[in-house]
């Protein structure tokens, strides 16, 4: 079995480790559906409309709920849907992009400490669970979050299932524009157990580049960089396992540009047809749950076979590039 | 007989390290050096700058005083003068290249003691054909990865019309990187604005091969052969190719050595962790290039622009045959530097001069000689 790099890889090669996997996966959008050119209307696009149209980009769905609000929705669809006893749930890991994603504020200055994680916790009556925030990964932290909900399983020997969750609600009026791609708000459920049957993590890689830890003065470097460490990235977790882009079933992208994927495929000499789109159409960038959103539809739509390699990738601000393999 | 030379060009990269060697030389007299948009004047014993244009007339701007002295008395022509901007409309590069050649054979069918005429060129006249490149001048529709190309290889047509009447060589030189010495670069060309675009990450993507051969010449050892091969030992008819030849770097291994040469020169660099530019073929390239230029702001348009008009070369790989020009060398004594040992001390230089922390300017390139 692959493993993430470094001391971690070498301590796990040595031992036999359980299979963990994805079991089932819930998300929730921002109710109203915006068209782009609406967006523009708005005033909420640095890019013309019909630019970012070009670039694949048709809608944005937008929340006037918290980000703890869907959050919370997304969890109870899961557990809900996948018949999951609240007592059974060994860890929560909550998800934010942004620090408003991670306090249920009110007027009151303390309100910083009110986090969501706890809530959730709380309302969804997973009482025997811990609870971790993850932050500051940009669009990278859910599918860390996943990573670290394995080696969480790993490690605790008794624990089988870990819940994650992320969820991101930009502030009204915000702009929805970032380097070129649309963003949407929306929150997604995932359930990681240890022993499980589908979705198997194989692999994953993540690099941070704190060089372009500047998003407001390094905009062209990262634009610049994403690609060249996408593609090194994306070649070692496919090394890591020793299968090249034809064992690969799909690509499960973040939904940023099209074109801006059409030009990685072509970097790393991966075909068209295995990336999974369809969704950069209907509601652009989800922030964190892109890839698990994409792993949710493709499934749905029958796009996935049992044991299908399926490779995720993302980027997130920091500069953090991640990338998974999982065995469907 | 001594020589009396005119040098176009003087101040470009081959110019400035010539005109040195020239003055040193007992085989000639005198050198007059054609200085266009610079105050006349020279700083060399022995070396008379006057004002004039390539581009301008027959009389190459001269005025009558300089150009009754210089037809009188002028036995070797070098042509160095150019403009080297590779963005440039087709145009105005053809105006300076290919007219300020035509202008000048005009000029020096003129010039009654006149023994030689080299004529500086470039490898790249082979445009986007691959393989192996002779020393011979052919005519091609493989087309050009820019305008200058174009217009040096529209230049060498006039000069091949030209080789039964006058006594021309033909030297084309490859990519200039900068003195084998002390590693300095007189001018930065597009190779050093690219490997600064590399240093500050802005350089994502170079369209070609890994095996992709980059072929470069130090500038001493440049100027060091054309003086040989226009003064020395001239044969008219010839073209040479004054290059690496056989001694090249591969793409893959060029950027490996700017790396480790950028990390060794500048500590502090290595903990940007900026990645090594992918190569790539050049349909994405090109996807990438019209994607920044259709939404990219200034500076990486401008980053993107700078690779885009050099580059894509690379997506043509060639190797240049250059036994002629290693022939006709053979009795100058001196040993072509190999690009491992001057590679680095040029980024070396690079790097201590301060080049990575100027700022990128965004604005047109400017006309280089």
């Amino acid at each position: 079995m692959c493993e993430n790099s470094g001391a971690f890889k070498i301590l796990m090669d040595h031992s036999p480790q359980p299979l963990v996997g994805v079991t089932a996966i819930e998300y929730v959008l921002g109710s109203e559906t915006v068209a782009v050119g609406d967006l523009e209307t708005r005033g909420l696009l640095e890019t013309p409309a019909s630019r970012l149209q070009e670039f694949g980009f048709h809608c944005v769905r937008l929340s006037r709920e918290p980000s703890y609000e869907l959050g919370l929705r997304a969890a109870r669809k899961l557990l809900d849907a996948a018949s999951v006893d609240p007592e059974s749930v060994e860890a929560i890991f909550y998800v934010g992009a942004t620090p408003l994603s991670h306090a249920v504020g009110t007027d009151d200055p303390r309100s910083v400490f009110n986090y969501p994680v706890a809530q959730l916790q709380y309302e969804l009556e997973l009482t025997r669970a811990i609870t971790i925030g993850v932050s500051q990964l940009g669009c990278a932290g859910l599918m860390t979050a996943v990573s670290l909900a394995r080696s969480f399983l790993i490690s605790h020997e008794s624990a089988t299932r870990v819940l994650c969750v992320s969820s991101d609600v930009l502030p009204a009026g915000s702009q929805r524009e970032m380097i070129y791609n649309v963003i949407s708000d929306g929150a997604c459920a995932l359930l990681v157990e240890k022993g499980a049957q589908k979705n198997r993590i194989l692999s994953f890689h993540q690099v941070t580049k704190g060089y372009y830890w500047d998003l407001t003065t390094k905009k062209n470097e990262i634009a610049a960089a994403y690609f060249p460490t996408a593609r090194a990235i994306m070649q070692d977790t496919l090394r890591d396992c020793g299968i090249d882009w034809p064992s690969v079933g799909l690509i499960l992208p973040h939904n940023v540009s099209l074109r801006s994927w059409e030009i990685l495929l072509g970097l790393v000499g991966a075909p068209a047809e295995i990336l999974f789109s369809d969704n950069i159409a209907r509601f652009g960038h989800v922030i964190a749950a892109d890839n698990w959103i994409n792993l949710r539809d493709a499934v749905d739509g029958g796009r996935i076979q049992p044991h299908d390699k399926l490779l995720l990738f993302t980027f997130g601000f920091g500069a953090n590039w991640a990338c998974m393999l999982l065995e469907h | 007989m001594r020589d009396t030379i005119f040098l176009t060009g003087a101040t470009g990269v081959i110019g400035q390290a010539l005109v040195p060697l020239l003055t040193v030389r007992r085989d000639i007299k005198k050198v007059h050096t054609l200085i266009h948009n610079t105050p006349a004047g020279s700083s060399f014993e022995g070396v008379t700058a006057v004002s004039g244009n390539v581009a301008l007339d027959e009389d190459l701007g001269l005025n009558d005083l300089w150009l009754e002295e210089i037809v009188e008395d002028v036995t070797v022509v070098i042509h160095a003068a150019a403009d080297t901007r590779f963005s440039a409309p087709v145009a105005e590069l053809r105006a300076v290249n290919a007219g300020g050649t035509q202008n000048l054979l005009a000029f020096a069918s003129r010039c009654r003691k006149l023994r030689a005429i080299v004529c500086l060129s470039t490898v790249h006249v082979a445009g986007k054909r691959t393989g192996a490149i002779e020393e011979e001048i052919v005519e091609h529709s493989a087309g050009f990865v820019n305008s200058y190309e174009q217009s040096k290889y529209e230049a060498e047509l006039l000069l091949r019309d030209k080789m039964k009447e006058l006594p021309i060589s033909v030297v084309r030189l490859s990519t200039v990187l900068g003195d084998s010495r002390n590693g300095e670069a007189a001018k930065l060309a597009a190779i050093h604005q690219g490997l600064r675009l590399y240093y500050h990450s802005l350089a994502p993507m170079i369209p070609g091969f890994p095996s992709s051969p980059v072929d470069l010449i130090a500038s001493d050892y440049a100027a060091a052969a054309i003086a040989h091969l226009a003064i020395s030992n001239f044969s008219p008819g010839s073209v040479f190719h004054l290059c690496g030849g056989q001694d090249v770097l591969s793409l893959d291994d060029l950027l490996k050595q700017t790396h480790e040469a950028f990390v060794r020169y500048r500590p502090s660099w290595r903990k940007r962790s900026i990645a090594a530019p992918s190569i790539v073929g050049l349909p994405t390239f090109e996807l990438f290039a019209q994607s920044v230029d259709e939404v990219g702001d200034n500076l990486l348009r401008h980053s993107v622009n700078v690779i885009r008009h050099f580059a894509p070369q690379l997506a043509y790989p060639k190797t240049y045959e250059d036994a002629g020009c290693a022939l006709a060398l053979a009795s100058m004594g001196v040993e072509k530097p190999r690009i491992a040992d001057f590679y680095p001390k040029v980024i070396r230089s690079l790097v201590e001069s301060g080049w990575a922390d100027q700022k990128i300017s965004t604005t047109p390139e400017a006309v280089a000689i």
